[in-house]
């Protein structure tokens, strides 16, 4: 008997590779058909290639309608998505840290947090605006009359959008954060402490490493939603300027067809940037030491 | 990372209407030793380790380390390390800075912490295996490197909760060897949790047997082994004989007769079980048995039942009439069936008595 080192594991099989590969092709291909479905239908439609009325003609003329609001519209969508996940982000992974502590605390974090997410957001937009609104529930609970009640409804920093988007997506992200650390967590914890860690070693170590996969992937499916989604934005904001999403639906609901291009335009360039942050979102996914 | 510890008076219970997982243990692990925490599942061996360690606090009690209460400390602060069945290496960090980890959080800079964690790959026969992911790891690697990790941490006292139980059998042996020489290399106070008796006595100085929560004897292997303080313990070290009768003048009186006993090995004069392992046991194929020669007792029986164990065979003897049975290992060679008749010799030194 030798103690000299061993072989290593060896690789998935090819045969086993290919076998999980036909398992979610059923999923893919209908997320595929979906995908390029409607977003090649918004793109023809953009480019004048699939008009409701008249001849088919290539142009720009759709991107190039709304060429004075759309850089802003761009850079208020992005606030918004920028703010909410990253508040979403740190609340979510702080509550999946309490939750996965094995403490009483994290039972009700977690409760909260799985009662949160079935709210719908149309249900949670009214709800923060009943409220923040200069009239709402809050300032008349701290005795503030509406003139001295910041505008948080309607403002021009969109508190009341971005909270209601952290709220929301902050449950969301703790309980898939919580989820992917539930079965390991303790005992790498214990695991640390053993080797000298303290709290915030543990933390800064092992904790944040070991969630930095399942919180880069929760965050960015909260920064395409919160980017892509109109609603919140539409009872909560400023007229002026348009979240993408809202120029898109109010393009989309007038009462001239030819505007319907338009609106498939801002929709598409609401999809290329969804696209390219979640493309930025797996390079950095894959420069993490978990990922490798 | 050698520390003297001491368990005075330790409980520990989980909840009020179960019984207690540990109740009382005094288990003294001299620096330096070895001490192998053998007992079936559910004695609370992996508690004591725990408790040990401050992962659970005690019910009541103290730990001590190097004369020092530790109760009150935390588990980073108590300088106890801790290899447990699963390696658990951090996912996201390399070999090396696996090995590396302790150094790293106790704030050493980065490369002294590598090469430090080198020493202690090449010391568990892994150097040059540092940049690997632990991904790319076979069971017994990852293991050894669980174990550079834990003592890289230069820990006072090594704890190691059943590290080689999901190992297969010549990996555990490798595993065993390991031990043996970081032993040689830094005589670390190690106490190892095992269910395998085996084991126990491949690695370890001395056994404490645990049951049901409760230190049944603590002693060297050869003790635990040949001079059980109970009934409990005999069984669980695997002892199979058992002759129930009493201690008159120095000597075990049964239905098999007299057998005589030394005075470090027997209970004062009353009502005593014999007990004897099977391995201890001498058995030759004959139907003359010799008389008593000084410090030797051989007796008369016959072969009642054959077990194979691999290459022994293990003999179920009848002896006075087939009022007492003893079990015997036979090594391979000696042509004995049911039916032969035997003489059955029980050396005086391994013979001992627990009283009923």
């Amino acid at each position: 008997m030798s103690l000299a080192p061993l072989p290593t594991r060896a690789p998935v099989s090819g045969r086993r590779g290919i076998i999980g590969a036909m398992l979610v092709l059923p999923a893919v291909s209908l997320a595929l058909v979906v995908l390029v479905g409607g977003i090649g239908a918004a793109v023809l439609q953009s480019l004048g290639l699939m008009p409701l009325v008249g001849p088919v003609r290539l142009s720009f003329d759709a991107y190039s309608a709304q060429s004075s609001s759309l850089p802003e519209s761009i850079a208020v969508s992005l606030g918004i998505a920028t703010a909410s996940t990253g508040i979403a982000a740190v609340v979510g992974l702080a509550a999946a840290l309490v939750i996965v502590s094995g403490r009483w605390g994290g039972r009700i974090v977690a409760a909260i947090g799985a009662a949160t997410v079935t709210v719908p957001h149309l249900v949670g937009a009214a709800a923060i605006g009943l409220l923040l609104a200069d009239s709402g529930l809050l300032p008349r609970l701290l005795g503030i009359e509406p003139g001295g009640w910041p505008r948080l409804v309607g403002g021009p920093w969109w508190v009341a959008v971005i909270a209601e988007y952290s709220w929301k997506e902050s449950a969301f992200v703790a309980l898939v954060v919580a989820g992917t650390l539930a079965t390991r967590v303790a005992r790498y914890d214990e695991t640390a402490a053993l080797l000298g860690a303290g709290r915030l070693g543990r933390l800064r170590f092992v904790m944040i490493p070991l969630c930095l996969p399942a919180l880069v992937v929760s965050s960015t499916i909260v920064f395409v939603y919160t980017l892509g989604s109109y609603e919140v934005a539409w009872l909560l904001g400023r007229t002026y300027p348009e979240p993408l999403p809202v120029m898109a639906l109010r393009l989309f609901d007038s009462i001239t067809l030819t505007a319907r291009p338009e609106a498939a335009a801002v929709a598409v360039v609401t999809t290329a940037i969804s696209l390219a942050a979640v493309g930025l979102a797996f390079l950095a996914l894959r420069r993490t030491a978990m990922w490798r | 990372m050698t520390s003297h510890l001491l368990l005075s008076d330790v409980s520990k219970q989980f909840s009020h209407d179960q019984a207690p997982a540990l109740d009382a243990v005094t288990l003294d692990v001299a620096a330096g030793s070895c001490t192998a925490i053998l007992g079936p599942s559910g004695s609370g061996k992996s508690t004591i380790l725990r408790v040990m360690a401050g992962l659970d606090p005690v019910s009541s009690g103290q730990v001590f380390v190097d004369g020092v209460d530790v109760g009150g400390l935390a588990p980073e602060r108590r300088g106890m390390g801790m290899v447990f069945q699963r390696p658990l290496l951090f996912p996201h960090l390399s070999v090396l800075d696996n090995v590396a980890f302790a150094d790293r959080v106790a704030g050493t800079g980065r490369a002294a912490g590598r090469r430090n964690a080198e020493r202690y790959l090449e010391m568990v026969q892994l150097g040059g295996y540092g940049r690997r992911s632990v991904r790319e790891l076979s069971g017994g690697q990852e293991q050894r490197v669980a174990i550079a990790r834990a003592l890289a941490a230069r820990p006072r006292v090594l704890l190691l909760d059943e590290p080689f139980s999901a190992l297969d059998p010549e990996l555990r042996a490798d595993m065993h060897r390991l031990i043996d020489e970081i032993r040689a290399a830094i005589s670390p106070t190690i106490v190892l949790v095992t269910h395998d008796r085996d084991e126990a006595s491949a690695v370890a100085d001395h056994i404490a047997v645990l049951h049901e929560g409760e230190l049944l004897q603590h002693d060297t292997v050869d003790a635990i082994y040949n001079r059980p303080r109970s009934l409990r313990v005999s069984r669980l070290m695997g002892g199979l004989n058992e002759v129930p009768g009493e201690v008159i003048g120095g000597a075990h009186v049964s239905a098999m007769g007299a057998v005589p006993l030394d005075d470090a090995r027997r209970t004062p004069d009353g009502r005593a079980t014999l007990v004897v392992r099977q391995e201890a046991l001498a058995v030759r194929a004959t139907d003359d048995v010799h008389p008593a020669l000084p410090g030797v007792t051989e007796f008369a029986g016959v072969v009642a039942g054959i077990r194979h164990l691999g290459p022994r065979r293990l003999l179920t003897i009848a002896l006075a009439g087939g009022a007492v049975e003893l079990s015997a290992e036979l090594p391979p060679g000696q042509a004995v069936g049911v039916g032969s008749p035997v003489g059955v010799t029980l050396p005086r030194a391994v013979v001992s008595t627990v009283p009923d």
